[in-house]
């Protein structure tokens, strides 16, 4: 055999999308490089073959958020940690903001990027779960061009997105939330900082002529093959009991849990229930709480807290003792 | 009697030195194994079985050798030929080989080892040998391994390291290698006696399964010829043990073989005895290559484990409350090779009744072979497991006798001078000061908000037990420098708990010197003395106490010296911080002049040395009773209070308490860092820490699936405690402490979350999964 053969992915460091995109066009097994968070474990366990890795870190304008007419406009080297932090993502987007904030760790947030996330389809991610309830579109540029593509399209199957060869994820265009009353679950089964066994983002949109109704909007994670979106209608007047009795009932259609070493599928259900209960009760309180403001404002630091015990760790001062 | 209890004048001894490497860890500075400079090395990759029990009818290397880069691959059959039945090692048995020798016996064994320059091409050539199997039955159950065939090894093959287990040579047709009796009074009769008279049998079923130590370090190891002698640099917590192994394995003098080790990134048992080095000096030596070996991080996972255990326990307690009678089968998982399990089988066997005063007590304890990586030490050597089956059973007990588990265990826990279950007396193991003391921590008899929304909270407790290493060997060689800094040299291994500074202040103590005086030298068997292990929790005491000896017999030097100065007699002379003074005659003189004096020279080096061994009673086969079973035994105590989540079944800790014995506290810094450190890897155990297999094979082998505990999962609060009932001839009457709250700590947690919920978890560890579905059948029960 050749020593060819038994080289490295080759890392090429374009300046420019144009070059990029040719890259991709004519390279054998590409492979976009953006943080490199999860490719670099892949490369290492094996698991990933490209014959070169494309990193777009220095192509200018991918590092860019924009406040557009209809909301937001994410380059796809922006870090999860930015839209965490981001004061204009904070104010448009709460809820991709409380999302982005609860993946993995500072360390990989500091590093991860929001196109690579996307790019990497799995089905265990965070920020889907809020990109698929606020309706963002993925923008996906190529040699021939750049097209959007609903994210709720996006996810087409187990580790697989509609990102066709050649193409890459530019940019991710969020639209301005229409609600506050949002919120998001995240539940682990082993350790509190592993991937998630189930998560849930809610959003509450009102709806109907006289604004009498509420879309109820919600993106599961972890729960199914790849992540999933559903909506259903919630009269204004009803009952919390109500709401979360159909917003399970609705989920439980959508829920169809891969076992692992996280749980059987059966645990899996329940706790994706409990994630959808959690989510959908916190931003129902947001929604019958006495709006003051508009329905643009961020969602308040109380509610950000409200989905589980996750997020109360953080708190937690664990040498207390000394 | 009490002849370490006197205080060196030194003020060393019980103060918060900072860690000797701090400032370089914090740094970035600290060269582990893998990070020194050595001379230019092949790269080592492995070709690794993808069956759990198979003949090897042919191994083919023709296409690896073909590939670029490629220098030489060696297989199994080719290192038997050249060295034997010595290629078969073992602390316990000698049944391993370190290259599979006709057949494999574990999904990830060895089979063929590629050298070349550079990892990409070893990488490259490991996957193109090509291996023809016959398969054969494999055996992946412990109870099944235990009950009859198939059989891992055709004959047991005991290791000449210890003597006792010569009568298990050439046995056949069997997967057990080692059984541990322990017979006491008569369980049955007393059992039944106290039931009759109103009091109550608990019986369980328990399992803890495999983990892995992942330390953050990963396995490495270099090795090379220099003309007849092999030198060896190597992640391991056992130098003089594997200067031992490989002088015997390529059958020359231990003077030819040179091991140094290196500061470790964390072990826990994961690398002692043979692990990568066997390899890696067979490969140098046969080769006459420099072959250096960097595990991945999934095969360290195959290096070794903690052992799978099952436990069938049972303790009845009289209508007063006392322990009268308990009982354990204990079955330990061993994998394809014994490794140092038969020893953990008894250490583990002689506790299985926990710490507490019973006259009948039978316990069997057997360790046995599967089809599964090899498992070896952990922290806490088995006894966790063990343990995990006594606190859970003490704890029912209690709650069936209607007494609260704190005050039940402190009613029968063992006091100074009781005779343990196993025949030997205790000293220095204050059990009722740690359960005082975490119960107190955590407001045991304090109001519990018991039901808190979907949470459920609750409070356990538990006590733990473990015998240290008895006998072993330490020595120490210590030189005062003429500017009166010093030089210690001993084969202990600093992997994180921080020998490097205790043995530092120990020698610091008796000669008065201060932080930073005293260097500690890198164990390397041509410098530095023999030293059985550094594992187990024994250095503080063992090699503390060789230090100390040394310590004193250099003092007592320094003495001299100046009495031979000041014409007075020794006896006269003191040594204080600011030198020697006579106080017939108030001259003084500083150790730099006194040296310079006496040597008329700077720069010169004074030397003494010292040794400590221990001795003892080999338990009786029949009985496992022995009155001098160990040198000194460890104590602690854990308590936790928690929430049970009934909708997720997540466990949040939120008070942990951890409490150990350590006779005295050397530093109380690092002792507070290892009751914390043993107490978080315990959370892990008791929460989803857990090895998974399927047919052998382990599902989830890489850090993507194997879960530590996170930053996240510690309690809100941890209480660390030293207790100190000082050892009678411990350095300064300390005893050491890197297990001691790893081995409650599960059964503490289970404890407070049947305190929550009211369910027994007999199983380990205590999923979301395993909670939420014993929820559910709770209530469809209801």
């Amino acid at each position: 055999m050749s020593a060819l053969e038994l080289e490295t992915p080759v890392l090429h460091r374009p300046g420019t999308l144009a070059e990029v995109c040719a890259l991709l066009a004519e390279l054998d097994q590409p492979m976009v490089y953006g943080g490199g968070t999860a490719v670099q474990i892949l490369l290492k366990q094996g698991v990933l073959f490209a014959s070169d890795l494309v990193d777009i870190a220095r192509v200018p304008g991918l590092d860019r958020i924009e406040e557009t007419a209809e909301g937001l406009r994410v380059g796809a080297m922006v870090t999860l940690r930015r839209m965490e932090t981001d004061p204009v993502v904070r104010r448009l987007a709460p809820l991709a903001a409380q999302v982005y904030a609860r993946v993995a760790n500072p360390r990989v947030r500091n590093t991860a990027s929001v196109g690579g996330n996307l790019a990497h389809g799995d089905y265990r991610l965070d920020p889907p779960t809020a990109l698929l309830a606020l309706d963002a579109r993925v923008e996906l540029t190529s040699a021939g061009g750049t097209r959007l593509v609903p994210v709720r399209e996006f996810f087409t199957g187990f580790q697989q997105t509609a990102l066709a060869e050649g193409e890459l994820v530019t940019a991710v265009q969020i639209p301005t939330q229409p609600s506050r009353a949002a919120a998001f679950a995240k539940l682990s089964s082993l350790s509190v900082n592993d991937w998630p066994c189930a998560s849930a983002a809610a959003l509450l949109v009102p709806t109907g002529r006289r604004r009498e109704r509420w879309e109820l909007r919600m993106g599961l994670g972890a729960l199914a093959a790849k992540p999933e979106y559903l909506s259903l209608e919630v009269p204004g007047g009803a009952a919390l009991d109500e709401v979360l009795e159909a917003a399970q009932r609705a989920a439980d259609q959508v829920i169809d849990p891969i076992p692992d070493v996280r749980g059987g599928v059966e645990f899996k259900r329940r706790l994706g229930l409990v994630a959808v209960r959690d989510a959908v009760r916190a931003a129902w309180d947001l929604a019958v709480q006495p709006t003051a403001g508009s329905t643009r404002g961020s969602v308040p630091e109380s509610a950000r807290e409200e989905d589980s015990d996750v997020q109360r760790t953080s708190q937690r001062r664990w040498w207390r003792g000394r | 009697m009490f002849s370490g209890l006197h205080s060196g004048a030194g003020g060393a001894v019980g103060e918060r030195w900072a860690r000797t490497d701090a400032r370089a860890k914090v740094r970035g500075e600290l060269r582990y194994a893998a990070d020194q400079p050595l001379r230019p090395c092949l790269d080592v990759v492995l070709h690794r079985a993808t069956r759990p029990h198979a003949l090897l009818e042919s191994v083919d290397v023709e296409d690896a050798l073909a590939v670029d880069g490629v220098v030489a691959v060696v297989t199994g059959a080719q290192l038997y030929e050249r060295f034997g039945d010595a290629l078969m090692t073992g602390p316990a048995f000698s049944d391993q080989p370190c290259l599979a020798v006709g057949k494999v016996r574990y999904v990830g064994e060895p089979v063929a080892a590629v050298i070349a320059r550079g990892l990409v091409p070893a990488r490259a050539a490991a996957e193109r040998v090509l291996v023809d199997y016959a398969e054969l039955d494999a055996v992946h159950d412990v109870d099944a391994a235990a009950a009859g065939g198939p059989y891992v090894h055709e004959e047991l093959r005991p290791s000449t390291v210890f003597g006792d287990l010569k009568h298990l040579r050439g046995k056949r047709d069997t997967n057990v290698n080692y059984e541990y009796k322990l017979r006491r009074g008569d369980v049955a009769a007393a059992g039944h006696d106290a039931v009759e008279r109103g009091g109550v049998t608990v019986r369980e079923e328990f399992w803890c399964p495999p983990t892995h130590h992942v330390p953050i370090e990963l396995p490495f190891t270099a090795a090379w010829r220099d003309g007849d002698r092999l030198e060896i640099l190597s992640t391991t917590q056992t130098p003089s043990y594997v200067r031992l192994a490989v002088a015997d394995l390529l059958g020359i003098p231990l003077n030819a073989v040179r091991v140094r080790s290196a500061p470790l990134g964390g072990s826990f048992g994961a690398k002692m005895y043979d692990r990568l080095e066997p390899l890696a000096a067979a490969l140098a030596w046969s080769q006459k290559l420099p072959v250096r070996i960097l595990a991945s991080r999934e095969e360290a996972f195959l290096l070794t484990t903690r052992h799978g255990a099952a436990v069938t326990g049972s303790m009845t307690a009289d209508a007063e409350g006392r322990i009268v009678a308990a009982s354990a089968d204990v079955r330990y998982d061993t994998g394809a090779y014994a490794d140092v399990g038969p020893r953990i089988t008894a250490k583990s066997g002689m506790v299985a009744a926990g710490p507490y005063r019973v006259d009948n007590v039978e316990v069997r304890s057997r360790c046995i072979y599967t089809n599964k990586p090899s498992a070896g030490p952990f922290r806490g050597f088995g006894v966790p497991q063990v343990t995990w089956s006594h606190e859970s059973l003490v704890d029912e007990l209690a709650r069936e006798s209607g007494v609260d588990p704190a005050e039940f265990r402190r009613r029968n826990l063992l006091r100074e001078g009781d005779v343990s279950a196993v025949g030997t007396p205790m000293h220095s193991a204050d059990f009722v000061g740690c359960l005082d003391a975490v119960t107190e921590a955590v407001g045991w008899d304090t109001p519990l908000e018991r039901v808190d929304g979907r949470l459920r909270r609750g409070r356990g407790v538990a006590v733990g037990i473990k015998a240290v290493l008895t006998p072993t060997i330490s020595n120490a060689v210590l030189q005062l420098n003429q500017d009166s800094s010093a030089t210690l040299l001993i084969s202990t291994v600093d992997m994180g708990q921080g020998s490097d500074t205790i043995m530092a202040q120990i020698a610091a103590e008796a000669l008065c010197l201060g932080e930073g005086q005293v260097r500690v030298v890198t164990a390397d068997t041509d410098v530095t003395p023999y030293d059985t292990i550094t594992a187990g929790s024994r250095s503080t005491y063992h090699t503390g106490n060789a230090v100390r000896r040394a310590a004193e017999a250099m003092r007592d030097k320094l003495l001299e010296l100046a009495a031979e100065r000041f014409g007075v007699p020794a006896t006269d002379v003191k040594l204080t911080g600011d030198g020697l003074v006579s106080a017939q005659t108030q001259e003084r003189v500083s150790v730099p002049e006194l040296l310079h004096g006496h040597f008329g020279a700077r720069g010169t080096t004074l030397t003494t040395e010292a040794n400590f061994t221990t001795s003892w009673v080999p338990y009786d086969h029949e009985t496992g009773q022995s009155e001098r079973v160990t040198e000194h035994w460890f104590a602690g105590a854990v308590a936790a209070q928690l929430t049970v989540d009934t909708e997720t079944g997540r466990v949040h800790v939120e008070h942990l308490a951890v409490a150990g014995d350590v006779g005295r506290a050397i530093n109380p810094t690092l002792v507070e860092q290892q009751l914390t450190g043993a107490a978080i890897m315990g959370i892990g155990h008791a929460l989803f820490d857990q090895l998974v297999f399927d047919e052998g094979q382990i599902v989830n082998g890489t850090l993507l699936d194997y879960q530590l505990p996170s930053v996240l999962d510690l309690p809100d609060k941890i209480t660390p405690i030293i207790v100190e009932s000082p050892h009678r001839t411990g350095p300064y009457g300390a005893k050491g402490v890197g297990e001691t709250t790893i081995i409650p700590l599960a059964p503490a947690i289970a404890n407070a979350v049947r305190d929550a919920i009211g369910i027994r978890f007999p199983r380990l560890p205590l999923t979301p999964e395993r909670i939420l579905t014993a929820l559910a059948d709770q209530e469809a029960s209801k």
